[in-house]
């Protein structure tokens, strides 16, 4: 049987030992809605301290929205939210101190330089003059932008931007980061740079949100949650979410002639099979080393026969792709997903 | 210590991304001077005069010769024709090649003698409202003319045949001195006699200092809402006064900056006097610039896109400009118009810096307590907005 992943609620989170287990973000049955549109819908989870939570779901999906009423700067129509133990709505001035924001949409001061812009966000967060100028120098290093310190913003490429405004979000050392596409519109390769540094942040102690619009960024993650609708449809490791999407393993099937796959869809231990081509059937299997060899008997015996199977771990875009469709396809509506 | 930081770092930033447009900054200072100046030079101040025909029909006394009706005619007439036909004079004030037509009385005399007025009809076809008011007054100048006129005649024929009559002539009395025995002697106490640029000087330095104010902070609030920006200062640890203060001080020494080059330019190079004591000018200044800033501010924040933010400094300056004292008096309009220019920073500033600067001393000090007042609305205004804005979740 396949999950219901509709009622999926539980809460996973990679735990480091010596940390404290308290939840650093919490959300119960968060809710927000936008005139008639429900932005988010009973979200519910915990992101403990020390770990990158990743948020991903198709455009419109409510990755921002849930980002905006962590931070506070969206309230939830119902629900709790709770960051360092506080309401983001009542934030203290201390506590504002350790929380860093990129939003999806700042455009940082075009008049300004890029050291400029940094500092400035800096000195917002109460970083005075000399540590103020240590940060400025080693975030714009870090995304590779200290030769670039003296130029101004409106002469910036939108990489270039997007990579000062990722600085200007971790330039006061926050304890809990929000950030919302800190990787959209950057190259392959700084991106990877990126999430090495958001992945040193994490093992620093630091607790990060990050919505993404690359699926395949969600490997970086300890723990992906993906929101389809407003709901959240997923939320679990990595590799653990793809057995789960799945409910087994996935094997690719081509035989030398058409075939019919009513037989094998009656095998046991065996989930789904799916005709591709007349000769090419996708089958999710219990156990893909047990069922390999009852396949390939049985096409034999129905008079096929078969020229390769193999064995084969879907990308995370496929993952998603399927949650989503199947989500969708509850709710009655088969729009495909673009996640 | 940390707000003192944040606050700060709020002004370096506004101070840094204004001076990175130098172009706008050079216009803010040099637009205002040679607008002033155009204006200045351009403007005579001197009413357009009336071209004008007379019209003598055939038959009557009076005289056909042009310079005769040039001689009686006001300084705001010029006769350019007499003619004895109405009929085609009217068709050259249809056309505009004339803005008067005077008809004269055809049988002036006979009215006389049967002690009656006769009438002279002035003729005029001017829609604008000042223009005709103008005409009026003309028309009103050239009856008053010819009636000196003929009195003056009439004078001069009777004081001869009392001088026949007598055997000699009275010395003391003179033709004119019958006609108009009183003239006016009008002295004018101001301190300076200002021309026009003198006189509109302080009015438009005033209507800049608010214009700048409005014109700097009005978009600054919207361009945080549109950049994101907002959204770190929602999160970050400023607060909404923080935030407020430290625009209104970036503006407020931006400002102070311009309005001390543009004063300095405007006295040194455009001769506007400047009797009033310095501390005293400073303070009105200050106080018309904090008010503007924060109806600006205040614009920023309740304007939800660029665009209306502009219109909304646009409709401000056209209001100012119409209502504030600019051009027309204030006590000319009905008092609730009255009562609605009151309500703008420029109204106050233009009286007292007039009276300040030309007279040298404030004479309506009511004025000085109106723009503190404003200004201090606006800042609480601005405040509450702010803190709706920013928190408005």
């Amino acid at each position: 049987m396949r999950h219901d992943l509709c009622s999926f609620r539980a809460s996973v989170t990679v735990q480091p030992a010596d940390l404290d287990l308290t939840p650093l973000v919490q959300m119960r049955e968060a809710t927000r809605v936008f005139g008639e549109v429900t932005a988010a819908d009973h979200v519910s989870l915990d992101v403990s301290e020390g770990t990158i939570l990743g948020l991903i779901g198709p455009s419109g999906s409510g990755k921002t929205t849930l980002i905006r009423m962590l931070t506070g700067t969206v309230a939830p129509s119902s629900g709790e939210v709770r960051v360092l133990g506080e309401d983001p709505r009542r934030f203290r001035r201390e506590t504002r101190e350790r929380i860093g924001y990129l939003p999806q949409d700042f455009l940082l001061y075009r008049d300004l330089t890029a050291a400029e812009n940094v500092s400035f966000v800096a000195a917002l967060f109460g970083m005075f003059w000399p540590s103020r100028r240590r940060r400025t120098r080693e975030v714009l290093e870090l995304v590779q932008l200290w030769d670039a310190r003296r130029r101004l913003a409106r002469d910036m490429s939108g990489g270039m931007r997007r990579r000062l405004a990722l600085a200007c979000a971790l330039v006061h050392d926050p304890a809990v980061l929000f950030l919302d596409e800190p990787t959209a519109g950057i190259d392959p390769l700084l991106r990877q740079m990126v999430w090495e540094e958001l992945r040193r942040l994490r093992d620093g102690g630091r607790t990060l949100l990050v919505t993404t619009q690359y699926v395949g960024e969600a490997q970086h993650c300890d723990t992906v949650a993906l929101l389809s609708d407003g709901q959240l449809i997923a939320l679990d490791h990595p590799d653990r979410l793809v057995r789960r999407a799945l409910g087994g393993d996935l094997l690719e099937v081509v035989t030398k002639r058409p075939i019919d796959p009513r037989p094998v869809r009656d095998l046991r231990g065996i989930q789904r099979v799916e005709q591709r081509s007349p000769e090419r059937l996708r089958i999710v299997a219990e156990d893909g080393s047990a069922a390999t060899p009852l396949i390939v008997d049985t096409i034999t015996a129905h008079g096929g026969e078969v020229a390769t199977i193999n064995e084969r771990r879907p990308t995370l875009d496929e993952v998603f792709a399927l949650l989503v469709e199947d989500h969708r396809a509850r709710n009655g509506d088969p729009e495909p997903a673009a996640p | 210590m940390k707000s003192l930081g944040r606050t700060s770092a709020m002004v370096r930033k506004e101070l840094r991304e204004l001076a990175r447009r130098p172009g706008a900054i050079l216009s803010l200072i040099l637009g205002p001077l040679v607008v002033m100046a155009l204006f200045g030079a351009g403007f005579t101040g001197e009413r357009n005069t009336f071209r004008a025909i007379v019209v003598v029909p055939a038959g009557s006394e009076l005289p056909q010769d042009v310079e005769y009706y040039r001689q009686m005619a006001g300084r705001l007439v010029i006769i350019a024709d007499v003619v004895p036909d109405v009929s085609t004079a009217r068709a050259r004030l249809g056309h505009d090649d004339i803005r008067l037509l005077v008809i004269t009385p055809k049988d002036i005399r006979k009215h006389l003698e049967a002690g009656e007025q006769a009438t002279l009809e002035v003729d005029w076809n001017e829609l604008d409202p000042l223009e005709d008011m103008a005409a009026s007054s003309a028309a009103n100048e050239v009856g008053h003319a010819l009636n000196t006129f003929i009195i003056k005649g009439a004078a001069a024929e009777g004081l001869r045949f009392v001088a026949t009559a007598a055997g000699q002539p009275n010395p003391s009395l003179r033709p004119e001195v019958v006609a108009e025995p009183v003239r006016t002697a009008g002295r004018n106490l101001a301190p300076v006699q200002t021309g026009v640029v003198a006189y509109f000087g302080p009015a438009v330095f005033a209507l800049i200092l608010q214009h700048l104010g409005i014109t700097l902070t009005a978009l600054s609030l919207v361009r945080e809402r549109t950049s994101g920006a907002m959204e770190i200062f929602r999160v970050a640890p400023i607060r909404p006064l923080e935030l407020l203060v430290a625009k209104y001080v970036a503006y407020a020494f931006l400002s102070a900056i311009i309005g001390a080059t543009v004063m300095v330019l405007m006295v040194r190079v455009l001769g506007v006097p400047f009797a009033g004591p310095v501390p005293d000018v400073a303070v009105v200044v200050a106080l018309l610039t904090v008010a503007s800033l924060g109806l600006g501010l205040f614009i920023s924040l309740v304007a939800d896109t660029e665009r209306q933010a502009v219109q909304l400094a646009m409709l401000v300056l056209l209001g100012s400009v119409f209502f504030s004292g600019f051009v027309l008096p204030v006590d000319e309009f009905r008092l609730p118009v009255q009562a609605l220019a009151s309500l703008l920073p420029v109204t106050h500033g233009i009286a007292l810096l007039q009276q300040l600067m030309l007279r040298g001393l404030i004479v309506d000090g009511w004025h000085v307590v109106a723009l503190g007042v404003i200004a201090a609305v606006l800042f609480i205004a601005s405040a509450w907005q702010i803190r709706h804005v920013m928190r408005d979740l």
